[in-house]
């Protein structure tokens, strides 16, 4: 050991244990965070996780009741998809997008990936339209769903089987 | 992999002020998926991806997209937005590893 050491005020054991009562802080302040993340599903974290579509809608819309949106939304994905790991889908919803009543998200929802919940778009008054295109990758044939929110709660659901000749979520 | 972030944004080619304007953006990016052991158990680790797209025009937030490992590699998203006042659309996508990439475009009314 060298003199500078013996002087050190701070020892390495004691110097643990503080690291170790910061850590144990910094994951109580995250835990919390996650608690008032749950209460408002619009800023749930990790959207994407490895689930069952079932379970994932309950956790991204809490078991909401989803009316039939057939008339409402226009979900456009191929009939047949030779390329599962680039799939187009684009999704328009007739409805005003007015600061009273607007598209509040529109969510893409892939059944049969083993990551459902593809992707969810928060859209505002000043989209113009409630429109959202991306392309995206489907596992196996199944069902594509829409499900759009709008601004006052109401929830509306579509869905289309594209049929997939060559897979493309791999794992 | 130095093409990562390259960000492409197009626009109408003539827009009207007032006209609701679809833009449509590209992305390079690996958007990594789940990979699998030899034993078939999902790999442990921090996977690279995009998680978060912010649009915004004029200074404000359009739209969001929240995003998973099922969107495409090289991602392209399509939105729209109501041409206002000429400005900037800035597209700003953000990783999983801490990643910011971005992308402009100008309105500019003919």
């Amino acid at each position: 050991m060298t003199e500078s050491d013996e002087a050190a005020p701070v020892t390495r054991r004691e110097m643990l244990g503080v690291l170790g009562v910061l850590g144990v802080l910094g994951m109580v302040a995250a835990a919390g965070g996650g608690v008032l993340l749950a209460a408002t599903p619009a800023a749930a974290q990790a959207l994407g996780a490895n689930e069952t579509v079932e379970a994932g809608l309950a956790r991204v819309f809490g078991g909401r009741p989803m009316k039939d949106g057939a008339s409402l939304i226009k979900l456009d994905v191929p009939l047949i998809a030779e390329n599962g790991a680039v799939v187009p889908v684009a999704v328009e919803v007739n409805s005003p997008m007015t600061p009273q009543s607007y598209v509040k998200s529109i969510t893409v929802v892939a059944d049969r990936n083993r990551i459902p919940i593809v992707t969810r778009v928060a859209l505002s008054p000043e989209s113009g339209k409630a429109y959202m295109g991306a392309n995206i990758r489907l596992g196996e044939t199944g069902d594509v769903r829409a499900i759009v929110e709008q601004s006052d709660g109401t929830l509306w659901q579509i869905k289309r089987e594209v049929k997939v000749t060559v897979g493309g979520c791999g794992g | 992999m130095s093409d990562i972030g390259k960000v492409r944004l197009r626009l109408p080619s003539t827009i009207k002020v007032g006209d609701v304007v679809q833009v449509r953006c590209l992305i390079i990016h690996p958007m990594e998926r789940i990979e699998r052991d030899k034993a078939g158990k999902i790999i442990d680790k921090k996977y690279n991806y995009i998680n978060k797209v912010v649009v915004t025009y004029l200074g404000k937030t359009v739209s969001t997209f929240d995003t998973t490992q099922s969107v495409s590699e090289n991602p392209y998203f399509a939105f729209t937005l109501k041409a206002t006042d000429p400005g900037t659309v800035t597209v700003t996508f953000h990783d999983t590893l801490g990643g910011k990439y971005e992308g402009t475009a100008q309105i500019a009314f003919g």
